[in-house]
């Protein structure tokens, strides 16, 4: 299992497959489904370069916080999306626009 | 690293430490408050903040230390800002107490949230380490989404609470990204570290480095809301209650401009001090220039889009991006005065800011309009208002008498006085305030000239607001005046941590 | 390294391959005379009732929510138990301190009502749980 490159090839791919994700989705559940895999591709780029390039348990710390972080993010926007399909019926985030002007 | 120096460290933490029992206190003093009797968890935040002011005044810094393993700084730098911050934070709760958005609703989770964010700052402009500057950013965003949707009922701020999450969790996404590469390339998270390596390593591809570095700064960009990272700021600032909109265009943003300021100075730069008087950047980056270009279409959108506006808070939302695209100017210069200039105009840009939000929340209140059209006669009806509303917009153009103008001055100096790279810029920015002289003054147009018509009964604005407001503006009109002392004390505060 | 690839490609290919071949197996040499029941939805043998895509009650995510918030202060407990013995006394406190923050937080949803399974009733909105959606439901309820 020696091979950084592959691990680093697996969080690249998780990166532009969350931001693809984020860009083309409309249902706010689904965009924060897209920000989680950002997050956890971040992840794995911290594990493997704390394993291959560091040896050291930087990378590893950093990960914890960020599934703790993740946590409280995503329990956050739910709570926002919950609210707001409670005022509005729906959770598109593209029909949120009674602000534009 | 023991056990026994942590313990050391705490001693130096004595603001959050009294910040952090405040917000337990004050959410287990809200379990037993009513609806009606909430806002008793307001008065038990702003006097504990007054309580975390007085030990931030108390605070030695002539020696900075790194705490924790260096995962944040203690310095006159970050203290300054703290400073900052907390004034900011007692302003805008007393303000509160007087939306009249805020009446009649369970009030205690605000003040409480607002404290978290405040904790979340704290960390912030002292962070030294990519952990702790990613962390508490997320503090302060994920405690920004909640306060912008704190209205439950109100679909406007609904709305605006989930653009700002979406657009915060994707680019606090991107930054950890960026993060997760400077990590891989420098092998640390200590910024100081980072700089070390970088500095020794020549090598390092400078596309690599700058994709990784460009991607940190989504996070920043995002939180300073400058130019690409710029879309959630008016919907968000419309939509949230009025007084969290005052709060999120300073307090946040100096935090963003405190750690963005660090972090350029200490690890991209050639000596990774920032306390010298000039610094060079990395040869393999030049970021500078970057940022030179954002700043310049930071202001130039800001200012253009804000001319169109007929919503004054849509109009002020516009107006503070233009803002942080004069304060990126103090981050171009790698100068001693560019950095005194950004403190400096962080300060003067927190009063005249907020001075201006809360204007349009008592106009709001007192005559239910946000359109600055229905402003007509304004300055004629209610004199204290009208002089308030002013003294606030010659001083965010940056008019002599104020303070806003002595703020902008100190920028244009330090930006024309390292020789003739970013004179460019400078002449975008002055081009800048004649362009926003436009939409600033029109508020007073409206407020003065619209319509002369001399009415029998004055409206008289209540005492308390009356305070707040003199508050404000005696030290933006007439700090400078009296010996400046905001200035000398910017000077000092220029001492950064270096291990 | 190449010739990795290689042994998984390998695999990849001969696994795709197999499962395929079951499928095609089955369907030359299995009997076919299926009826409606068989056709149905498997619902652990009960008779299915309603639509796949149905709403459920929102009490489920809030619970889940709070749920996964306290949860999350595990993975911050298990590092420090594997040193505990090393470390001392003075990290007890430490995680002494952390605990009763949380602790804060569950006094807080314990007080606020949210640990209670109870239907929820919001005094705006036009959605799902909004009072005036929940009149209406009585309403109808009344005239049938």
């Amino acid at each position: 299992m020696g091979y950084i490159e592959s691990y680093l090839a697996l969080s690249a791919i998780l990166f532009v497959l969350g931001l693809y994700t984020v860009s083309t989705r409309r249902n706010a559940v689904a965009i924060l489904m897209g920000v989680e895999l950002i997050l956890n591709a971040a992840n794995i780029n911290f594990i493997a370069f704390s394993k291959f390039v560091t040896h050291s348990l930087d990378g590893h710390v950093v990960t914890i916080f960020v599934v703790m972080l993740a946590a409280a993010e995503a329990a956050v926007a739910l709570a926002i999306v919950l609210n707001m399909y409670n005022n509005t019926g729906h959770i598109n985030v593209d029909e949120a626009n009674s602000l534009k002007q | 690293m023991n056990l026994s120096q942590i313990v050391q460290d705490l001693g130096f933490l004595t603001p959050e430490i009294l910040l952090t029992g405040l917000i337990l206190l004050a959410i287990i003093y809200d379990l037993f408050l009513t609806k009606e009797t909430s806002i008793r968890t307001g008065y038990l935040a702003i006097a504990g903040m007054a309580i975390v002011l007085f030990s931030l005044f108390a605070q030695n810094v002539e020696a900075s230390q790194g705490l924790f393993n260096q995962m944040v700084a203690y310095d006159g730098y970050a203290r300054y800002f703290k400073i900052i911050i907390t004034l900011a934070t007692i302003l805008v709760m007393w303000m509160s107490f007087q939306n009249d958005e805020l009446k009649n609703r369970t009030i205690g989770e605000y003040y409480q949230l607002m404290l978290v964010l405040v904790f979340g700052m704290f960390f912030l402009v002292s962070a030294t380490n990519m952990l702790s500057i990613y962390l508490s950013l997320e503090i302060v965003s994920i405690m920004s989404y909640l306060l912008a949707g704190y209205l439950k009922e109100n679909l406007r701020s609904n709305e605006s609470a989930i653009k700002y999450v979406v657009f915060g969790g994707v680019s606090s996404g991107i930054m950890l990204y960026g993060i997760s590469l400077i990590y891989g390339l420098t092998g640390s998270l200590n910024i100081y570290e980072i700089q070390a390596s970088l500095a020794a390593n020549a090598a390092i591809s400078p596309a690599l480095l700058m994709l990784a570095f460009v991607l940190v700064f989504v996070g920043f960009g995002y939180k300073i809301a400058a130019v690409p990272f710029h879309f959630w700021t008016p919907d968000v600032y419309e939509g949230a209650p009025a007084t969290i909109t005052a709060f999120l265009s300073v307090a946040p943003k100096a935090a963003g401009f405190a750690v963005l300021l660090r972090f350029l100075n200490t690890t991209l730069t050639l000596s990774g001090d920032p306390n010298n008087i000039a610094l060079e950047s990395l040869s393999n980056l030049d970021w500078p220039t970057l940022l030179a270009g954002v700043s310049a279409i930071t202001m130039t959108v800001g200012n253009v889009v804000a001319l169109q506006q007929t919503n004054i808070k849509r109009m002020l939302a516009y107006s503070s991006i233009a803002h942080a695209g004069y304060m990126l100017m103090g981050v171009v210069v790698m100068h001693h005065n560019g950095v005194s200039a950004i403190l400096y105009y962080a300060g003067i840009y927190t009063l005249m800011n907020l001075g201006a939000f809360f204007v349009a929340i008592y106009i709001k209140n007192a005559f239910n309009t946000e359109t600055i059209s229905d402003y007509t006669g304004l300055g004629y009806k209610a004199p204290m208002i009208g002089i308030a509303m002013a003294v606030f917009m010659f001083s965010l153009t940056g008019l002599p008498p104020t303070g806003g103008f002595v703020a902008k001055f100190y920028l244009f100096r330090g930006l024309v006085g390292v020789g003739d790279t970013f004179i460019w810029l400078a002449i975008v920015g002055l081009i800048n305030g004649v362009v926003s002289l436009y939409y600033y003054l029109r508020v007073l147009y409206f407020m003065y000239f619209k319509e002369m018509n001399f009415p029998d009964v004055y409206h008289r604005a209540p005492l308390q607001f009356n305070i707040l407001i003199v508050i404000i503006i005696i030290p933006l009109l007439f700090g400078w005046m009296i010996g400046d002392p905001l200035s000398t004390w910017t000077a000092s505060a220029t001492s950064f941590f270096v291990p | 390294m190449l010739e990795h690839y290689g042994t998984a490609l390998a695999l990849g290919i001969v696994g795709f391959l197999l499962m395929y071949a079951a499928f095609i197996i089955q369907k030359l040499v299995g009997p076919k005379n299926s009826t409606d029941v068989k056709l149905d939805t498997y619902e652990c043998g009960e008779e299915p009732e309603g639509e796949t895509w149905i709403q459920f009650n929102v009490r489920f995510y809030v619970i889940a929510l709070i749920f996964i918030i306290f949860d999350i202060e595990v993975v911050f407990l298990f590092p420090w138990a594997v040193v505990f013995k090393d470390l001392g006394f003075l990290t007890f406190i430490e995680v002494f301190v952390f605990i009763s923050i949380l602790v804060v937080g569950l006094a807080y949803v314990w007080k606020k009502g949210d640990l209670q399974w109870v239907k929820m009733k919001l005094k705006y909105g036009t959605g799902r749980y909004s009072a005036s959606n929940l009149l209406e439901k009585e309403n109808l309820k009344e005239a049938a």
